[in-house]
């Protein structure tokens, strides 16, 4: 039997829609006043279950809204699910839009420093690993530039570097190369496929189907927080296109 | 058990990491760096010594040190709760990217406004040297006082960091709360020149008594009063305790407010 890194069991979350968002104590305490209800719940996921295996890389595709960011937040413990539950073996390690949690007044090492930090290791031994970050982000020149003055691109590449150094065992990857250049991208690829090769689980978000059905073991399906189709990535793909050319002709 | 140190390690360096950042964002693109923290008390100190010794000629011995202590230990508590305020206000992209205790931002402002103090304390010695002012052996009394201090911050910092987050006037609200506070602490005059009601309303309030426990040991060579003791650590500590019981309600889903 193959393991299991990432177990989740019938995951629900509800938000808060708010028609006018109190956001100052004075509207707080009229609000509380008037009962008048003003916010609608939206179901962002609605009994989510699935697993992914150790050395496999999952994919999750869907439209924008249908609760792939939540359930990443979620899986990362940013977000607390209502009910259900969450097992991750080992170390599990965000990727998301397009950030570790980098700071913008900080410059590039500064930053890996406090994201390595965050994600557990000692000072000591991020710093070791400062010089591998960078080159393999090819910012040797921007080393000490405040991460603000840099572009996307080159914020996700530091991100996905750091990540890759810290060495999880689950990596989270959330529209990652949606800005990345054609020559990283493949940097990225063969690193995530070695990555899997020693054993290690990616859950990989994207709108781009190519690598979904090109390097994912299997995909899921989310649509409007329910899962529609676990199983092979030309599986959940068809489901998908399937989806979105039904909603055209309605 | 030694995942449980292990994890106590971990936040210890986190917490760290947190107040040199807030230092280092502090004092960005800033000619004189750090020294503001010295600066600043330095300018205030000496619009306060002109308005209160020539104008109002307030007849307090050892004036100049007197309005220094004072002015730093307000300071202390300024920093601390003003850094805490937007502690995670301030890093709304970063915390819905990465996962960490909810409670080190706010906690790491109160070391971040440690540092501060360590360095502000340097300027009282040079005042000291200076004047030729030498305190007896009670000064050393400052260390409880500063950590009972300290204590009041880490209390405030956490529901301030979180109502913030989720309140954004809460800032607002603060900034007066402060201003007030300045002027309601005997950091330019002394307490008993308030005519009595105001004193016995005054007395509840823990910075009046931490000041005034400050002065006490620093000029006079006296121990503070029992009843400033009570009356401080019995503040503080219903203080701490209401502001986790704030926070512990807010910060599950203070993501999802932000």
């Amino acid at each position: 039997m193959e393991e299991i890194s990432v177990d989740v069991k019938h995951i629900s979350k509800k938000f808060r829609l708010y028609h006018e968002k109190r956001t100052s104590v004075y509207e707080s305490v009229l609000g509380y006043f008037s009962r008048k209800k003003h916010y609608e719940v939206l179901q962002a996921l609605d009994d989510v279950s699935f697993d992914v295996k150790k050395g496999e890389m999952f994919g999750i595709i869907g439209k924008n809204g249908s609760g792939k960011t939540t359930l990443l937040r979620i899986l990362s413990h940013i977000y607390q699910p209502d009910s259900g539950s969450v097992d991750v073996k080992g170390t599990i390690i965000p990727v998301l839009a397009l950030g570790l949690g980098f700071h913008p007044e900080l410059t590039a090492t500064t930053n890996i420093v406090q994201s390595g930090i965050l994600l557990g290791f000692s000072r000591k031994q991020i710093s070791d690993k400062i010089n591998d970050v960078i080159r393999f982000a090819e910012l040797e020149k921007f080393a000490d530039t405040k991460i603000k003055n840099f572009s996307s691109g080159m914020q996700m590449r530091l991100a996905f570097s750091t990540a890759i150094q810290v060495d999880p065992d689950v990596l989270i990857l959330d529209e990652v190369f949606a800005v990345g250049d054609l020559n990283f991208q493949k940097k990225c690829f063969d690193t995530i496929m070695d990555f899997k090769k020693r054993g290690k689980s990616i859950i990989f978000v994207s709108h781009d189907m190519a690598p979904i059905r090109d390097f994912c073991d299997r995909a899921m399906f989310l649509n409007n927080g329910k899962v529609e189709t676990i199983g092979k990535p030309s599986d959940a793909i068809a489901a998908y296109v399937d989806f979105l050319g039904r909603q055209k002709q309605s | 058990m030694t995942s449980i140190r292990e994890e106590m390690w971990k936040t210890k360096g986190i917490l760290f990491n947190f107040a040199i950042s807030d230092l280092k964002i502090r004092y960005r693109n800033s000619v004189l760096g750090i020294l503001w923290s010295i600066i600043e008390p330095l300018l205030l100190l000496g619009v306060l010594f002109v308005v209160f010794s020539t104008m109002f000629k307030f007849d307090i011995e050892n004036f100049p040190i007197y309005l220094l202590l004072g002015i730093i230990t307000w300071n202390f508590f300024k920093n601390g709760t003003s850094i805490a305020l937007g502690s995670l206000s301030n890093r709304a992209a970063f915390i819905s990217q990465i996962y960490f205790p909810r409670a080190i931002p706010g906690l790491s402002a109160g070391v971040t406004a440690s540092i501060m103090l360590l360095t502000e304390l340097v300027i009282l010695a040079i005042f000291m040297i200076v004047l030729n002012f030498s305190p007896s052996i009670t000064i050393l009394y400052l260390i409880p006082i500063f950590l009972l201090e300290f204590l009041l911050i880490l209390g405030l910092a956490l529901p301030l960091s979180v109502l913030n987050a989720k309140y954004k006037d809460v800032e607002f609200i603060w900034g007066v709360v402060l201003q007030a506070g300045f002027f309601l602490t005997p950091i330019f005059y002394q307490f008993d020149m308030l005519p009595e009601v105001v004193r016995n309303v005054l007395q509840f309030s823990p910075m009046v008594q931490i000041v005034t426990m400050a002065h006490h040991v620093t000029l006079y060579g006296e121990l503070p009063s029992i009843n400033s003791i009570l009356y401080a650590v019995f503040s503080v500590f219903i203080i701490v305790g209401i502001g986790y019981l704030i926070f512990r309600k807010l910060q599950a889903r203070i993501v999802e407010e932000m």
